[in-house]
Order: C-alpha cells, then structure tokens, then sequence
C-alpha cells in the first residue's frame, strides 16, 4: 500500500476568527467518508507542527458530526490578539487559509474519496 | 404601528422574520433597506461592534460625554425611520456602543425633525461594568485574565479605559413589551440581538422549560449574526457566490419551537446553502457543545443542516442548557503605542536589503535608546502571512516585495522617534527602497477578557416616544 500526502484544501472547506489570543479554525469536510478519515488524521501534533512558529499554546480539537467538521481552537495564536498584535492580519483571518496547505495521509484506495472538484461547484 | 400589548408568556406570532442588516461598524444601508423594504421582515437587527469596538467608543465618550455610540446610528436611523413605519419593521441594534442614553436622544431628536412622532425609542444600559470593579475586588471577586490566567488586574488597573458585560437579551426583551419600535443597545452578545425578539414574540423565559429553545435561537442569532457573511461573503464559496456586489443579506424565518429556515433576500446575489451555513457555525466558536452565551448554552453539534435548495437551508433540533451565573467581561486597558510603515523593495537582491533594512532599523532604535516591546517585520509577498512556515525563496526568484516594520513601544514619543526612523530606512539604506504611504502612530488597546457574577449586573431599560 502507497501512502499518499493530499492538502486539506481537497478534502475540505475552512474558516477562522479570532476571540482575544485564541484563534479557531473550523475544518468543513467535503463527505461524511473525508470526515471520518480527518477525525482519525488531522493529529495535534500535525496541526501544532504546522503551525509552529505562530502558535505558542495549548491546541484543542471539538468534533462536530453533525455537520462534518471539527473545530481547532489555539490558544496563544494571534501575538496577544487583535488589539495589540504587530501581525498584519490581526485577527488571523489567514490561519484558516494557511492550513490549507496541511498535508493528511491517504492510501490508494482512500483517494477515491476524494472529489474531484468541491461539493457545492458541481 | 404598535402591536396591542400582550400578556407576558403569550406567543404573539407563529413564525418570525429576523432580518440581519450588519456585522460590523462600517456597514452599508443598501442591502439591509431593500430587506426591510421587500423581505417581509419583522425585525432588522444589527451587530456593529468588535471587540476592541467598546474600548474606542468610551474614548470618544471619555473626550465628548454625548459621544461613545456608533456614529454611523444617525444616518441609519434616518434611512430607516421611513421603512420602519411602512413596512412596521422593528429594529435592533448595538450601536449605542458606551453611549445608549445618548445614542437614543439622538435618534428621538432625527425622528421628531423628520415627523416620525409617535415612534418608540429604547435604549438598553447597565453593560458598563467599570464602577463595579474595585467594590467586587474588595469582596475578594478576582478577575482572572481568561486568555491568561493572570488574577492581578490591580497592576492595570490604572489604565483601564472600559470595562463592559456581555449581557443577554433581557433588556431588548423589556424594551419590546415597551413597544418599543428601535431598540438601542450596547455589549450585548451578538446573538441576543435575535434571541430578545423571539422571547418578545414566542413568550420565552430563562425557566428550564425552554432552554432547547433559547439554545436553538443563540444558534440561529449566531448563523446571522454577520449578516451578509453567511450569503456567501468571506467564503470558500467565491467562485460560485453570485454577482458578490449585489451580495443578499440574510433572513432567518424562525418557528415557535426554534427551528428555522435561513435564506436571503430573493433576486439578490451571493449564495447562502448547507456549506455557508456550516461556515459560520464555526466562525468563531470554540467548544462547539457549550457555545457559552449569557442567555444559554447553545449544544451547536445538536443542530441539523438540511439544504431546501433555492438559497433555504432548514435548522432544527437545537438544544442548549442554562444560562451560566457569570457573563463575560472585556477589560481595555491602555497598553503602549504601536508604530507601523509599509514601503516596497526593488530587484535585485531583494531579501539582502530587507536584511540590510532590518540593520539600520534596530541600528537607529538603538541609537534612541528604544527598547521596543515588540518588533515585527513581515516582507510581503514572501511571509506576510505564513511567517516561518516555508523557506524563503531564492534570493534571484524574488523581483520584489513589500516590507512591513511595525514595533509596539511604551510611550507615544518612542512611538514618534520610532516613525521617523522607518523613513530613514529608506533614505539612510540601499538603493531601490521606496517608501509608500507614510508611517503611522496608534494607541495600543489591549484587553483582559474576564468574568463577573450576573447578579452584580443591572440593566437599564429606557422606552420614550419621540415629539
């Protein structure tokens, strides 16, 4: 079996806000399949991996089944937050963009999964 | 225009039409006019402030004592007062900011002059919870910073500029059994600006009897609470989203068991389906089961999407779970100054004079004798936004960038020496560096979210009838 790296951008939809230092990124599956295999792949390590040099707290993960989406909440994210942080984007509406390029595990028979384009441009 | 007042605890209609006409200060009329106009709407609610929103307005009020609400209220008002007596479209809003009092002697002064006498008026205060403070600290209350966990608000505590409560939706609801037609508030959570009218019109309490009910309206108000944003703005959705500057604004059609149909405007652009619906269930919510609000807690994984299609989408089965004992409070507090300039580097050798930038900033810094609190260079086009994530580029790939230098320091003169200096880069460093718009001095702002018992908390409710 060959393992596959496939960006989140395929599997999935994202937004993030901002609450003080806490940034939050919701993670829209495109299928209940990609949701299930996002629950099992999208690790803590991976997402403070990717974020490294930005996130300086704790990373939660909350399941949503009901609709297909699982929210990251990270703590120490935004340089203090909104109001006193040097970051261009000060309320990190790019860290929902950014994990974008996160790679997730897939094997062969996996990749079937994915569409071809997003549910909603059909 | 007014209903016949109706005993408390009685549903007045079936369904209810909540109109959203704003997310954010700033806001344009044209969409919300033509939903209170042509959607059928009982209520046009509007949310404008963020929050660093609340800490702006008190020092506009703290400079003018007839300041601190949004000023763009005067306008709306006037552009609204017409709709609403047409089309009996109540409004709410949380424009009055720091200033409700104030906020509504304006509005009742633009109704009177444009002959709307007879329209109610309320305005909802109490929010501000500055004077409570140092009585519940000697009660030993600590304000334990949330972001933090810092309890030692005594070391800001002299620069503190606002402290308001994010209360619920009681205070509109008292407004509305007041018949009042415009009800003007300040922090109250976004959501309560549409959890209060359906209290007013179902017969809703905070007895246990209807916190599913509650939990599916802070669900609904949390959907619709930006307003357009849910029609397909700040959307993945881009590429399909129709005609974006026509962009509709939302409706949500709620029931008397607190499910509800979100569609927008028809013949409107952007989309609204089951996909921008779940993008806002996210937007900004962190433990999805418990989204903590101060009239409930809404369980937002209880909810079921189902796409009607033709811009509807159906949301049912919300359930939620008692309102907490603790509302939360935003601390501003005066925090240093932040200088920022932006200016563009020329090819070749890019990332070298950005180095080279970087030098002879810190070299002037240090020459002022400037400590900076903070120090931050973002080369635009490179790593603006993804930091350290990537390796940089090869130096003869890159034919040009921006570069951003922003620098928090404590006083406003370090502040100033700190501006002048970000030109002098360009002037004092290598050739191709070419400054833009000029650099820039801001008070810094920071805030200390915290809790405070509900109990310590009164609101104030004001309804008068404008001459």
């Amino acid at each position: 079996m060959k393992a596959h790296s496939i960006p989140l951008k395929r599997i999935a939809i994202t937004r993030s806000g901002d609450k003080g230092d806490v940034s939050n990124i919701g993670i829209i599956a495109f299928s209940d399949a990609l949701y299930r295999l996002l629950l099992e792949r999208l690790t803590l390590e991976r997402v403070k991996q990717h974020f490294k040099g930005m996130v300086k707290g704790d990373v939660a993960f909350y399941p949503m089944d009901n609709i297909g989406a699982v929210q990251i909440v990270m703590r120490g994210a935004l340089g203090g937050g909104a109001t006193k942080t040097l970051r261009f984007d000060q309320t990190g509406k790019s860290m929902g963009v950014l994990i974008q390029s996160l790679e997730i595990p897939f094997s062969d028979e996996e990749l079937a999964l994915i569409p071809d384009r997003p549910p909603f441009e059909r | 225009m007014n209903q016949q007042s109706t005993p408390a605890g009685a549903r007045r209609r079936d369904k209810v039409r909540l109109g959203a006409g704003a997310g954010y200060w700033g806001a344009e009329m044209e969409g919300p006019l033509k939903l209170a106009t042509s959607g059928a709407i009982d209520y046009l609610c509007f949310d404008q402030l963020a929050e660093l929103t609340m800490s702006l307005l008190e020092r506009q009020r703290m400079k003018n004592p007839e300041l601190g609400y949004i000023p763009d209220l005067a306008s709306h008002v006037e552009k609204l007062l017409p709709v609403m007596r047409d089309r009996g479209v109540k409004v709410i809003t949380n424009a009055g900011g720091t200033n409700c009092p104030s906020a509504m002697t304006m509005a009742l002064a633009i109704a009177g002059r444009l002959g709307f006498g007879g329209m109610k008026i309320a305005a909802v205060s109490g929010d501000n919870v500055t004077g409570l403070i140092d009585p519940l600290l000697q009660q030993g209350w600590k304000f334990t910073n949330l972001d933090t966990g810092d309890d030692r608000i005594e070391d800001i505590r002299e620069r503190i500029v606002s402290a308001h409560a994010y209360v619920g939706a009681e205070g509109i609801v008292e407004a509305l059994d007041g018949e009042a037609d415009l009800v003007i508030a300040g922090r109250v959570s976004d959501n309560a600006l549409y959890v209060g009218p359906l209290m007013h019109e179902f017969g809703w309490s905070y007895e246990p009897e209807f916190v599913d009910r509650i939990g599916s309206a802070i669900a609904i108000g949390h959907i619709v609470e930006c307003a357009e944003l849910v029609c397909g703005g700040m959307s993945n959705l881009w590429k399909v989203s129709d005609r974006p500057w026509e962009i509709g604004f939302p409706i949500a059609e709620v029931q008397a068991d607190g499910s509800a149909i979100v569609t927008k405007l028809p013949g409107t652009g952007g989309v609204v389906n089951e996909w921008t619906v779940k993008e806002h269930l996210v937007y900004e919510v962190h433990d999805p089961r418990r989204y903590m609000m101060p009239d409930g807690v809404a369980d937002l994984t209880s909810l079921r999407l189902e796409d009607l299609g033709e811009d509807r989408v159906r949301v049912s089965g919300g359930r939620g779970a008692p309102r907490p004992d603790t509302l939360k409070v935003q601390v501003g507090y005066m925090d240093g100054f932040i200088a920022e300039g932006t200016f563009l580097v020329g090819g070749p050798d890019v990332l070298a004079k950005v180095r080279k930038a970087r030098e002879i900033f810190e070299g002037l810094l240090a020459r002022a004798g400037i400590v900076p609190i903070d120090l931050r260079y973002d080369r635009i086009g490179i790593d603006a936004i993804s930091g350290d994530m990537f390796a940089d580029p090869a130096e003869d790939s890159v034919r040009e960038c921006g570069l951003r230098i922003a620098v928090r320091v404590r006083t406003r003169e370090e502040a100033n020496i700190a501006r002048g200096h970000m030109l002098r880069v360009t002037l004092y460093g290598p050739v191709g560096l070419g400054w833009g718009p000029p650099a820039a001095v801001r008070p810094v702002i920071s805030l200390w979210p915290t809790l405070i018992p509900r109990d310590a908390v009164k609101l104030q409710v004001d309804v008068r009838r404008a001459a």
